[in-house]
């Protein structure tokens, strides 16, 4: 492919790396270091004069070195006289404290889905799938999950927080049934995981047989990975939109789904001037 | 003093205790309790700023001082005065007395000015004025859409020299390399004293390499055009260190704006001793002081480094007593209580030649 050029950033090397091997190119030279008094310094090694640019860089780990990281990046590509430059963003930094919606952007935004994957996931690793649950950890969740359910074929539940009365800690109520059944909870982002371990307890004392977690983000700071090493999972499953290689080594519940082909495939469809929409249902190979 | 008539709120963005001494000596001298803001780390590293209690229509001055995590900082700056904008405040005054990425004011190469990347989004977040101390190049200005006051520290290390170097009228300000020639010579004219000036080999770092392109090019590429014949530039010879200057039986006095790696001080400090300087004090605005700086400086011939406090530097001055502070809160304050009451500042740069 001519004319186009993938840089990454620090924060996750290895899926920049996948996704430019998906893409048939090499990646992009760039220097980005630290001077002793830390402030970022970036330079690019090659040539960026008309080609079209994109950086890859997700909001994990040190989030505010690397978002600026990726601001000096962009800068230093529309200085070098880019046509165009594109973040690509597997993990979008701040997203609980803004809306990443459409509209609080002034340019075009392309919020891709990983349920394509977590669908294949699901029908190639846990057997009993016909037959399971799928269950939301909280009701801010309920669209997602219902989305699932219907493309498998299956029920789905739900957990909700209950306050009886002003001064009691919340109590989370199960809406649905999980008795004699595989229940997977699912969840865009899992941080220091507290919500997702009392619904695994509550799905088992509700009669789940096995309790899975698929969540695309998996932040896993704080005492994330203590708590799921102490529930009762059978796997916790995330994407490789953010690095999992050390949670791994203390935890052996976390698998990945890798989805770099999703992104290589956008990349290379907004390239060519084609619809990105098609990856909103299907997984390329 | 009562605070809703005031009309202005001081807040402090940074989220360490060490970062927050400057606030708190600031908001002493003006008679005003530090606005009540909470600022933070969540555990996956995001940056959370509450601010608690109602700024609408007030004049706001965010005091955010540099520690070692810059991009933090940063963050912590543009989330309060995005904040505050949204709440309805009138005016978000910055109070940034290092301003970081200063150095990155310059094209190298491939590279970013980061400095105007970093204007850009200080305006966007809704800063509308800006107060700093010694920028590192005035240019930066010139990078904003709104007013930056640049204070200096110049009075405040005069004042020091003059009270606690004894026999100052032996001394000599030195500049370490040409590129500071100026700011020592608006220092030697204010104490009538002689200037030095250091040249060579080991000067030649970031500051020459503005545009790693030269244009001819020093090297001939390969993949010209065959009969587009350019003349070479000539590459710069590298001379060895000197001195132009006599320092001999003298008090050395080197001046610079910021002293982060401190090699290149440390090397100059051996040369001006071998030359007959008998005691060498090193005069910055900024102490960044990164990496191994203490121990280097302890190591060293250097007697005396004397930084102001606009960069915390605590952890430095336990490493290595030769370090010491002056206070330069007393110029901010007085900037923060004049741009409130619309006065005139230009008291505040009486003593200020054109090259400082």
């Amino acid at each position: 492919m001519p004319n186009i050029k993938i840089f990454s950033g620090s924060s996750h090397p290895d899926l920049g790396q996948k996704i430019s091997d998906r893409l048939g190119l090499e990646l992009g030279k760039v220097v980005t270091k630290k001077f002793s008094n830390q402030e970022t310094c970036v330079e690019i090694g090659e040539s960026v004069r008309g080609e079209d640019v994109y950086i890859v860089q997700s909001g994990c780990g040190e989030i505010n070195d690397n978002l600026m990281e990726l601001l000096i990046m962009i800068n230093a590509c529309k200085i070098a006289s880019a046509s165009r430059v594109t973040a690509v963003i597997p993990c979008f930094p701040y997203a609980r404290q803004d809306k990443k919606d459409k509209g609080f952007f002034d340019i075009p935004v392309d919020n891709l889905y990983a349920e394509p994957a977590v669908l294949k996931w699901i029908k190639e690793n846990i057997n009993e799938w016909k037959n399971c649950t799928i269950v939301s950890p909280d009701a801010g969740g309920a669209k997602r999950v219902t989305s699932i359910a219907d493309r498998l074929n299956v029920d789905f539940a739900l957990i909700h927080k209950e306050r009886k009365k002003a001064n009691e800690v919340d109590r989370m109520v199960l809406v649905g049934d999980v008795k004699d059944r595989v229940a997977i909870l699912v969840d865009d982002m899992a941080d220091t995981c507290g919500t997702i371990c009392h619904a695994a307890d509550k799905l088992v004392s509700a009669g789940a047989t096995k309790v899975y977690a698929i969540l695309t983000h998996g932040i896993f700071s704080g005492p994330a990975i203590t708590r799921i090493n102490n529930a009762c999972f059978e796997a916790v499953v995330v994407t490789n939109t953010i690095p999992q290689e050390d949670k791994m080594k203390h935890c052996s519940k976390i698998q990945v789904i890798d989805i770099s082909m999703i992104l290589a495939e956008a990349i290379r469809r907004t390239h060519n001037g084609e619809s990105v929409s098609y990856l909103f249902s299907h997984v390329p190979l | 003093m009562n605070v809703a008539k005031s009309g202005y709120r001081v807040f402090s963005a940074n989220s360490t205790a060490a970062s927050t001494e400057l606030a708190k000596k600031i908001t002493e001298r003006l008679g005003v309790d530090l606005g009540k803001s909470v600022v933070y780390q969540e555990s996956n590293r995001e940056t959370r700023v509450d601010v608690k209690e109602s700024v609408r229509g007030q004049t706001i001055f965010i005091i955010q001082t540099v520690p070692r995590d810059v991009n933090t900082a940063i963050m912590e700056l543009l989330v309060m005065a995005y904040a505050l904008k949204t709440s309805c405040a009138k005016n978000i005054i910055g109070v940034i007395p290092y301003f970081p990425y200063s150095k990155q004011c310059k094209m190298r190469k491939r590279g970013s000015i980061v400095c105007k990347l970093l204007a850009s989004m200080l305006a966007k977040a809704g800063l509308t004025h800006i107060i700093t101390m010694d920028l590192h190049q005035k240019e930066i200005q010139g990078f904003f859409s709104f007013p930056v006051d640049n204070l200096r520290a110049s009075p405040f290390l005069l004042q020091y020299i003059q009270e606690e170097v004894p026999d100052y009228r032996n001394a000599i300000i030195v500049a370490k390399s040409p590129s500071a020639a100026k700011r020592a010579q608006s220092y030697a004219e204010r104490l009538r004293l002689g200037l030095a000036v250091m040249h060579g080999e080991a000067q030649c770092s970031e500051s020459d390499m503005a545009d790693g392109r030269h244009s001819p090019p020093c090297v001939r590429n390969t993949s010209g055009h065959p009969g587009l014949e350019l003349p070479l530039m000539m590459a710069k010879e590298k001379p060895p260190i000197t001195v132009v200057g006599d320092v001999g039986g003298r008090i050395a006095i080197i001046v610079d704006d910021i002293i982060d790696d401190v090699e290149d001080f440390v090397a100059a400090a051996e040369i001006l001793k071998e030359r007959g300087a008998y005691k060498i004090y090193i005069m910055a605005t900024h102490g960044l002081l990164s990496a191994d700086a203490p121990r280097l400086i302890e190591e060293s011939a250097i007697d005396e480094v004397v930084v102001t406090n606009t960069v915390p530097h605590e952890v430095q001055k336990l490493q290595c007593p030769k370090i010491k502070t002056v206070d330069v809160s007393m110029i901010l304050a007085e900037a923060i209580r004049r741009i409130h009451n619309g006065e005139s500042m230009a008291y505040l740069f009486r003593n200020i030649t054109v090259d400082d």
